[in-house]
């Protein structure tokens, strides 16, 4: 499953250029698919395996393709070129990073030195509208000749391992939730089991700029109940009180009853927690009332749906160095398969 | 062009934070001792490398770059894996957040700089971060990491070379790797019977924390002339014109009260004479350099300042063109070939 992530991070696919990512899916799916399942595709680029049992109650399994990236704005006369963040990203974590555009093209977001800058300067947070990625042209024609206005660029970084069971990468924030779907796929294929439900996996696009093709997909399948897997951003660092840290990397999958986008079905919720105590399998509840994802537009989608989450806790999500425990990853993957075979 | 990428390369990956330079001892003399005819060292972690003229009594010129780079130290160890460090050398904490680095502990181990997603950070808390509220994230466990590191070692900037368009490359530790590039490759280039000088190439230790490596090693020498070379900032947005110099259009040559101006008038007119460009910088006053001390070490020394244009200047993403190497590589060659009564 390792080396799965490792490629499903590594691919590039900001909001609204998935099709990378979708083909890698569709790639696996083709691995395990049973014979009567069946592949759909939306209008916005996602898609769904169908594994059917006619008349059984639906559950929809979602996951989002989509990373934040950028956008080439404009281009300066001596070549340097101007970007808008796709997605929220804290600029912070963006001065001297290296970046990858869509056709291979390098480049690094320029940095004033610390030595010119002036006191106020050193205590402000730097604008994204100020910075300028640097990919080596000479003139605005030449950088013109390598990249276009309108072209997406994501994080230049590498799938590290790291201290004990850790990984860091681009793009964690949610191929770990593409990936364990997939890895749920492929566990019921090699098992041969089957579902109380009649199944469907939801890989769907656009989770990062709010308006999020994970509605649409709840209006095509209707679903009566749905699990998002997600990233879950936490601040478990030194010095932050319980109520703030949200959850914490190796203490297993988190499940939220709420977030700052919707309040879950409390029956599923509960079912999804009992499902992990009877199987020994490591979870920790969510802390804190924050942030959004696609729980909350498949709960309003269709005629409504029964919604939990289920996310991996991830540090730094939105940067070119996300952080989880792999350890957590495989709580999760366990706990869909015990969800979603049970009897 | 890809022989010169490959040694900068090499040259940048070396360990090498300010203090620490000797981690590196055995990999440059290594990659230097087939260009020179000695190699010492001495107590502050400066490196000497020697290549002697076939003349007799020869004069000294001492060619100066810093090997140090900016980085971190350790300075506590927290619960969940996290170091707490202070900068060694001027960092801006507003680049620092999910920079990836590596501690030197009993051994090396990688670490992630922590940072605050959108997702949390909330409102009006748009503010530079205190280096004390940065931590680094080594996902291990305390008792693990108690084993591996301890207060007081190092951390470094893990950014390995890349190559961009027009032969730019970004690295950390370019400032001054860029520079001790430019000196090996003017002892590799240079031929014995036509130098003028013995060279003594000083790659000099804790430049970002003091200056104070290369006045010590000059003190040594007493070289007759003493060219420091270190990268300077180019001309970005934001960045003055009389700050800067341009990427790309050669070395630069700095007018400063702190330099020697008949020594740097008479190199600007051998250029000017053999056609070779460079770039002009005007530092009315100090050069903060290792220029400024090793000028009036001893008996004092006549010395004249050349630099490198260098993008995000103490960031793990350094922007330099390797064209600008190669240029101040050809002037120092000049300048060594020239007899030092036409210098003086």
């Amino acid at each position: 499953m390792k080396k799965l992530l490792k490629k499903l991070c590594l691919a590039f696919g900001p909001t609204g250029l998935e099709h990378r990512v979708e083909s890698l899916i569709e790639g696996e799916i083709l691995k395990s698919m049973p014979s009567d399942a069946e592949i759909i595709r939306d209008n916005l680029g996602g898609i769904y395996l169908h594994i059917k049992n006619e008349g059984a109650p639906k559950l929809m399994l979602n996951a989002h393709m989509d990373e934040v990236g950028f956008m080439v704005t404009t281009v300066a006369e001596n070549g340097q070129i101007k970007f808008g963040s796709v997605g929220g990203i804290n600029p912070l974590i963006l001065g001297a990073k290296r970046v990858i555009f869509e056709n291979g093209v390098r480049g690094v977001i320029l940095s004033k030195p610390i030595h010119l800058l002036s006191h106020e300067e050193r205590e402000k947070c730097p604008k994204i509208s100020d910075m300028l990625v640097d990919i080596g042209a000479r003139s605005k024609e030449e950088a013109l000749s390598l990249v276009s206005i309108g072209d997406y660029f994501t994080f230049d970084s590498d799938f590290v391992e790291m201290g004990g069971s850790q990984i860091k990468a681009k793009a964690l924030d949610d191929r770990h939730g593409c990936c364990a779907m997939l890895s749920t796929i492929a566990s019921l294929a090699k098992n041969n089991a089957r579902s109380k439900y009649d199944l469907y996996f939801a890989f769907t696009t656009r989770e990062e700029i709010g308006f999020s093709s994970a509605g649409c997909a709840t209006e095509i399948i209707k679903p009566d109940y749905a699990i998002v897997i997600e990233s879950k951003a936490v601040l478990d660092l030194p010095e932050i009180s319980e109520d703030r840290c949200v959850g914490r990397l190796g203490d297993g999958a988190l499940i939220s009853y709420a977030d700052g986008g919707a309040i879950m079905d409390r029956a599923l919720t509960d079912e999804l927690i009992s499902v992990c105590k009877e199987n020994n399998i490591k979870y920790q509840i969510n802390r804190a009332v924050s942030g959004g994802n696609d729980s909350a537009p498949i709960q309003i989608g269709a005629h409504g749906t029964r919604v939990a989450l289920i996310s991996a806790p991830s540090r730094y999500i939105h940067s070119g160095a996300c952080v989880v425990d792999y350890c957590d990853l495989e709580e999760i993957c366990k706990a869909l398969y015990a969800f979603v075979t049970r009897g | 062009m890809n022989e010169l990428t490959n040694m900068l390369s090499e040259l940048c990956a070396f360990p090498s934070v300010s203090g620490r330079e000797r981690a590196s001892r055995e990999g440059i003399i290594a990659l230097a001792s087939p260009y020179f005819d000695e190699i010492r060292e001495d107590s502050f972690g400066n490196l000497l490398l020697i290549k002697k003229s076939a003349r007799e009594n020869a004069p000294k010129l001492m060619l100066d770059a810093h090997f140090d780079e900016v980085g971190m130290m350790v300075s506590e160890l927290h619960e969940g894996g996290f170091l707490s460090v202070c900068a060694i050398g001027g960092l801006d904490t507003r680049v620092l957040s999910a920079t990836e680095v590596t501690i030197y502990g009993k051994r090396e181990i990688y670490g992630v700089v922590s940072s605050v997603p959108p997702h949390i950070i909330g409102r009006g808390s748009a503010s530079a971060p205190k280096m004390n509220e940065l931590y680094i994230d080594t996902g291990y466990d305390l008792d693990t990491l108690k084993e591996i590191v301890s207060v007081g070692d190092v951390v470094e900037f893990k950014a390995g070379l890349i190559t961009l368009e027009n032969n730019r490359v970004v690295s950390k530790s370019l400032d001054d790797k860029a520079c001790v590039c430019a000196l090996i490759t003017t002892a590799m280039l240079c031929e014995a019977d036509k130098l003028t000088f013995d060279l003594y190439v000083t790659l000099s230790a804790q430049e970002e924390t003091g200056k104070n490596g290369a006045r010590l090693v000059a003190y040594e020498i007493e070289p007759d002339i003493a060219i420091i070379t270190d990268v300077n900032f180019a001309r970005d947005e934001g960045v003055e014109e009389t700050d800067s110099i341009e990427i790309g259009k050669g070395a630069g040559i700095d007018i400063s009260s702190f330099t020697n101006i008949p020594l740097t008038r008479k190199i600007m007119q051998i250029l000017d004479r053999a056609k070779i460009p460079y770039q002009k910088i005007c530092e009315p006053s100090r050069t903060s350099t290792n220029n400024d001390g090793v000028s009036i070490c001893g008996k004092g020394v006549r010395t004249a300042l050349m630099s490198i244009p260098l993008s995000s200047m103490h960031t793990p993403s350094e922007v330099v063109c390797l064209d600008d190497i190669i240029s101040m590589s050809r002037i120092l060659l000049e300048i060594a070939y020239t007899p030092i009564e036409e210098l003086l």
